[in-house]
């Protein structure tokens, strides 16, 4: 990349900069640029982050002995619900779409997204939905209580607090599907002359996959909840047995998105983890076409694979079968990627900066959480952990290990070609390792508890667990602390780290690191020529 | 020079708005088809809608690029 010429990689006019765009809130309300739109979807998506980290840590504080000490069982099942609903939609995703605005354009040498004023309409909509759905803590009844997955018929028969918890949806899957729409756009349309599909950097791959299963299931989603929406209010039956209809359609239409929805907020993770290990083992990303692949197989196979969620409905074994064997199968592509990363930094020049710390990290905790996919995918196995805290930890293994640790790593990663400033690389290890240890100490006694048969969503049990239970509470706040060692780093950084050269990673290779530091506001007026 | 340039993003925005309609169609068939597949006619509609709208848009997508 470093054969591109530097002001011609930019196509940036001095002069231009800054110059058309309001200045204070305004700027940051009718932005169309996708630098701060960037910039918006990821502060927003911290500030949910620990919004919905607050209600874990009351879930923890609930569970630290056994019996009932801090709050209601309803409200228990509420903060349960909510915190699901927020980290998913309002911190990973909203995270994910973060880097995509700052970086798709940058690292294929588009101006901007394909759809600026679209773009900004994307982003403003989740505060409102943030808030629709935060404020149905406020109603008569309080906020949904049916868990994340707003299971029929309970969610047909709970107060208005779930009516809002469907709005929210809706405005949420809006917003996705706009951004999905535009990132797709851009990926197809703009890149820059000679930037042929196979030369795009692997998180831009990663993404415009992502987009597509993001517009195949999140209207399955909506639609799904509309048909909870008129089954409330407008008479119909569709999950009411009573009236002919079945809750068990809810589960396969709900899991036919939520398990896409799964590699929707790790596909854009294996892609920042593609960018990091290259750059830090000073090597080309090893099998570059085959990650390619790779990432297209598990996103076919995550369509195949929903019922594995809901073996203990009763489907007959010949669907158990197909099932248990079309998720051990998405094990293969997985491997491909493991192998591949393990592969790059062999016989690397390996340095182990903060991002690389996350994505190693990475590697290790999501390779756990894979294994115990794999346990869960047998049909007998799942029969009998399934509802217990096993599966709590391992999907906060994939989703907090997996997604979380690849974001955290892409932020000290591109923090210096956003900001211009380089973080406080103590601080940065300070925060991986207090994060890593903290981690594990919260959720791999859950293997354990789940083992023992404790049910998730409950907020007693029996004395037996007790231990454990402590444990996993000291380990969640200890989480939380960690992360405001991340706050203090990088606002550090923002307002007085040192000045970041334009290229401050040595093996870094891609597009964008042919820009100044920070990357100016208007980026690549004149598309670059890829050789 | 300037001319080209103005021909040249008003090309580049059409091809991204004729992108985005065909993204839209496909979101929307799946959001207005699995409800009114569930109201019409249960889960075996629900499959010949979703089947239909994923070979059609396999086949228009082909076409386009056979065409080219």
């Amino acid at each position: 990349m470093s054969s591109i010429p530097h002001d011609h990689a930019a196509g940036h006019d001095v002069d231009h900069e800054h110059a058309h765009h309001p200045g204070g809130i305004m700027r940051w309300i009718t932005t169309t640029n996708h630098k701060d739109i960037g910039t918006l979807y990821l502060w927003f998506s911290f500030i949910m982050f620990l919004t919905g980290g607050v209600m874990a840590l009351a879930i923890r504080a609930e569970l630290f002995e056994p019996g009932l000490q801090l709050v209601e069982p309803e409200f228990f099942n509420q903060l349960n619900t909510v915190h699901g609903l927020i980290m998913i939609f309002g911190a990973i995703m909203p995270a994910a779409v973060g880097f995509a605005n700052w970086q798709v354009p940058l690292m294929i040498g588009a101006p901007d997204m394909a759809f600026a004023r679209m773009n900004n309409w994307s982003f403003w909509l989740l505060p409102f939905a943030a808030v629709l759905l935060l404020s149905s803590f406020l109603v008569p009844g309080g906020a949904a209580s049916a868990g994340w997955t707003l299971y029929a018929p309970l969610s047909v028969q709970t107060g208005m607090g779930m009516d809002l918890t469907i709005f929210a949806i809706h405005i949420m899957g809006a917003s996705s599907i706009m951004g999905s729409i535009n990132i797709i756009t851009t990926i197809l349309n703009m890149r820059a002359p000679g930037m042929t599909m196979m030369k795009m950097p692997l998180f831009v791959w990663t993404w415009l996959i992502t987009a597509y299963l993001l517009i195949a299931v999140m209207p399955v989603l909506a639609g799904a909840v509309t048909m909870l929406l008129t089954d409330r209010h407008f008479g119909t039956s569709f999950f009411n047995a009573a009236g002919g209809g079945d809750p068990v359609l809810y589960q396969h239409i709900f899991w036919f998105f939520g398990h896409p929805e799964v590699y929707i907020m790790i596909l854009p993770s294996f892609g920042i983890v593609s960018t990091i290990i290259p750059a830090f083992a000073r090597k080309p990303l090893f099998g570059y076409a085959s990650m390619v692949y790779a990432t297209g197989s598990i996103a076919i196979l995550s369509f195949l694979v929903w019922a594995h969620h809901m073996f203990t409905v009763g489907m007959p074994v010949a669907g158990q079968v197909f099932f248990m064997y079309a998720t051990m199968l998405i094990a293969v592509p997985t491997a491909v990627k493991v192998f591949n990363w393990v592969a790059t930094m062999w016989r690397g020049s390996m340095t182990l900066e903060t991002p690389m710390l996350f994505a190693i990290g990475f590697i290790f905790m999501f390779t756990v959480g894979g294994f115990t996919g794999l346990v869960l995918s047998l049909v007998p196995v799942d029969i009998v952990l399934h509802d217990t805290y096993y599966v709590v930890a391992h999907f906060h293994y994939v989703l907090v290990a997996g997604s979380l640790f690849a974001f955290f790593g892409g932020i000290y990663f591109w923090l210096p070609k956003w900001c211009g400033r380089m973080y406080d690389e103590t601080l940065g290890k300070w925060h991986f390792w207090m994060t890593f240890v903290f981690f594990n100490i919260t959720f791999f006694p859950m293997h354990f508890l789940g083992l023992a048969g404790m049910p998730r969503r409950v907020p007693d049990y029996a004395t037996q667990f007790t231990d454990w239970n402590e444990v996993a509470s000291i380990g969640a706040f200890g989480f939380g602390l960690s992360q405001l060692i991340f706050l203090y780093a990088v606002l550090k950084a923002i307002r007085s780290g040192p000045p970041a050269p334009a290229r401050p990673w040595e093996g870094a290779d891609t597009l964008e690191w042919t820009l100044p530091s920070p990357a100016p506001y208007h980026t690549f007026e004149t598309p670059p020529h890829i050789q | 020079m300037k001319h080209v340039a103005r021909a040249d993003r008003r090309a580049q925005r059409e091809a991204n708005v004729r992108t985005a309609l065909i993204l839209l169609s496909i979101a929307a068939v799946f959001f207005g088809g699995f409800i009114l597949a569930q109201h019409w006619g249960g889960s075996t509609a629900g499959i010949g809608v979703l089947g239909l709208a994923i070979i059609g848009f396999l086949l228009v997508a082909i076409l386009r690029n056979v065409r080219r």
